[in-house]
């Protein structure tokens, strides 16, 4: 059986007079097409070795993650996190880099809310100062606020934090204990804010048996 | 809300329990009599169960031993899942009040300890939260999901003067007490080497598309801390397993036992790895994640040793055994010890645990090296929470074995060797690592 890793071998062989940029692409269209694979193998094959695509294969990826075969769209989607934790070497900066800068512009473009939900992660584990900014604004939209603030509490540095600080300053008050929280993990202060992480909100309908010996 | 609206009781239980309400709010606590905080060595423990699916229902079960000598009373029980919490209810006798949220348990003044047998992503957030609201805690393992969770359940239990324990039993197993007073008399000698085997982490060979919850399961309540997501019906029950954020495969269930035992016998509980590297792979479709075979390899030094987990490894065939001795009903996991001298090997390493023969036969002379010899799991804890004495699997030493399944796994999903410094419990050299040793848990239910 041919496995994707001869097809991106293949594709890079041909590719190699023309180019690197070509034999890149030719790598990459072969790496989107194991993973639209109606084999397993091959896509499993496919999304493990998205990494070495680096930034390039964020695009293709991520448009994939919509489709509409679900174990495709899975593929895709680890694939995505493929290209994130390799991108996060400590020896490939300028990967990693490249891989924020593909992960943002996807961010501010018109992605449906379950791949900016997906994005945030991301970027909370790749993201240096220049997320910060893009995800901050997503803590105006309530649907992506919780994971905009939790990502914010990943990211390392005084952009991060001061950028929590104002959210916090200037959030709504069922928002703001929440805030607090990633504030205070993330080394900064919000005093008088209290935290209900002890208090009971969820009583059940399940109730106790009747029995002679009462409560107790 | 009132705890006392889930109660119903029959006219004289009503009069009886509105009787002893107006005079003292539930049950009296059992430490009233004892040292501030630590009940007293003859006081019946007052306990909650909280997660009472899986091993939960085992130790519901299990607990009615302790019941029925009176030494313990189970007064509340809890689930996110209001089936499962019915049906505990009609197992529970004398009158345990059924709560969907744990939180109410923590309020109760009258409960001096939980037993936790929820999803591990629950783990950490539940057990700091049991032990600042003054409960001790029996926990399931693995202790927790990431380093950090570890740190906050070492803090809590120290802090707030808790007695812990986690449920990696295999410690208080007689065949394990054979196996640790074998090798701490260097039967096998100067031991350098331990392999773990297990089978591999199954695939999930059912997938299928997001849908609502059912009615019974209160979804955002399961999840708790983990991001939200839909619900799938391949999540949950007992399936979390095999999901990376919640259950972590293989290496967090099994591994919290087999490792614990490698940990405990090479008198290494107090030792972090210096280098964690991990290669696996991964299922090839549906929604579990986690690998399925697995290879980490942990070196240790000063005193210098080297760990392995290995799915599925060099399983080790089953032993003969006689017919008085217990049956090695899973022989798919355990250990081989490599010495100077010998090797020697074990079967399971949980509730089973199985020695070699001649751990099992070997007849310490006069002067021979001793070691703990636990009362039994449960035994041992409630013998913590009355003398304070420390537990078997105390916190410390259950951190520091989810700390190897928690590395091996970010070694894996990293696909690179993590350094790393025990001391400080953080990853040398290595940044976007070092963030991925927490994971920041949605609002309110954090540590």
């Amino acid at each position: 059986m041919r496995t994707h890793a001869d097809s991106v071998a293949a594709a890079t062989t041909l590719a190699a007079g023309a180019g690197e940029a070509t034999a890149q692409n030719a790598a990459l269209q072969a790496l989107l097409e194991g993973i639209q694979s109606s084999d397993e193998q091959v896509r499993t094959a496919a999304w493990r070795s998205a990494g070495e695509a680096g930034a390039a294969a964020v695009p293709g990826l991520a448009q994939l993650t919509e489709h509409q075969d679900l174990e495709v769209a899975r593929a895709a989607r680890r694939g995505l996190w493929q290209v994130v934790r390799q991108a996060g070497n400590p020896r490939t900066e300028t990967v990693r880099q490249a891989v924020e800068a593909g992960l943002l512009e996807l961010l501010n473009s018109n992605s449906s809310p379950a791949l900016q939900h997906e994005l945030q992660w991301m970027l909370s584990e790749i993201g240096g100062d220049a997320a910060v900014a893009p995800i901050a604004a997503l803590l105006e939209q309530e649907a992506l606020r919780e994971d905009a603030r939790m990502a914010l509490e990943r990211i390392p540095g005084k952009k991060a934090r001061v950028a929590l600080k104002k959210a916090f300053d200037d959030a709504p008050g069922d928002i703001k204990p929440a805030l607090a929280v990633s504030l205070r993990n993330h080394g900064g202060k919000a005093p008088g804010v209290p935290d209900d992480k002890l208090r009971p909100v969820r009583p059940t309908s399940v109730q106790a048996l009747a029995s002679e010996g009462g409560a107790s | 809300m009132s705890t006392h609206q889930n109660l119903k009781l029959s006219r004289r239980g009503f009069l009886k329990a509105a009787g002893a309400t107006m005079a003292l709010p539930y049950i009296i606590p059992s430490g009233v009599l004892a040292a501030p905080g630590r009940p007293g060595a003859n006081d019946r423990l007052v306990l909650a169960h909280i997660g009472i699916g899986g091993m939960g229902g085992f130790h519901l079960n299990d607990m009615q031993r302790f019941v029925e000598k009176g030494e313990v009373q189970v007064a509340a029980v809890c689930d996110a899942d209001e089936k499962r919490l019915a049906d505990a209810v009609t197992k529970t006798p004398a009158g345990a009040i059924p709560y969907r949220d744990y939180r109410y348990i923590l309020e109760r003044k009258d409960i001096d300890a939980v037993v936790i047998a929820t999803p591990d992503h629950w783990h950490a957030v539940q057990m700091v939260h049991a032990c600042e609201s003054g409960k001790h805690v029996y926990v399931e393992k693995p202790a927790c999901c990431t380093i950090a969770e570890g740190t906050a359940m070492m803090n809590a239990a120290r802090d707030n003067k808790r007695a812990v324990q986690v449920g990696s039993q295999g410690r208080s197993e007689h065949e394990a007490y054979l196996a640790h007073r074998y090798l701490a008399n260097g039967n096998i000698g100067h031991i350098d080497r331990v392999d773990c085997f297990h089978y591999p982490s199954p695939a999930d060979d059912e997938p299928v598309p997001d849908s609502e919850p059912p009615e019974e399961l209160d979804w955002d309540l399961w999840l708790g801390p983990l991001r939200w997501r839909p619900y799938n019906k391949r999540y949950a029950h007992g399936t979390f397993r095999w999901i990376m954020e919640s259950g972590g495969g293989q290496i967090r269930d099994r591994g919290a036992h087999v490792m614990s035992c490698a940990k405990y016998w090479m008198n290494a509980d107090g030792q972090s790895p210096v280098t964690v590297e991990a290669t696996g792979t991964p299922p090839t479709k549906g929604l579990w994640d986690s690998c399925v075979t697995l290879d980490v390899t942990y070196t240790f030094k000063d005193p210098d040793w080297i760990l392995t987990w290995r799915q599925p490894g060099d399983p080790v065939p089953k032993e003969e055994r006689r017919p008085d001795e217990p049956e090695i009903s899973r022989p798919g996991y355990g250990a081989v010890y490599h010495g100077d001298k010998d090797t020697f090997h074990h079967w399971g390493g949980d509730g089973g645990t199985w020695a070699e023969r001649k751990a099992r036969e070997w007849v310490p002379a006069a002067g021979a090296v001793e070691v703990f010899q636990s009362p039994g799991h449960k035994e041992d804890w409630f013998n913590g929470i009355k003398t304070g004495a420390p537990t078997i699997m105390n916190i410390d030493a259950a951190v520091g074995v989810a700390d190897l399944c928690n590395l091996g796994n970010l070694s894996y999903l990293l696909g690179r060797k993590l350094q790393w410094d025990g001391k400080k419990r953080r990853i040398i050299g290595d940044e976007v690592a070092n963030r991925m040793l927490s994971r920041p848990q949605r609002y309110p239910y954090h540590l």
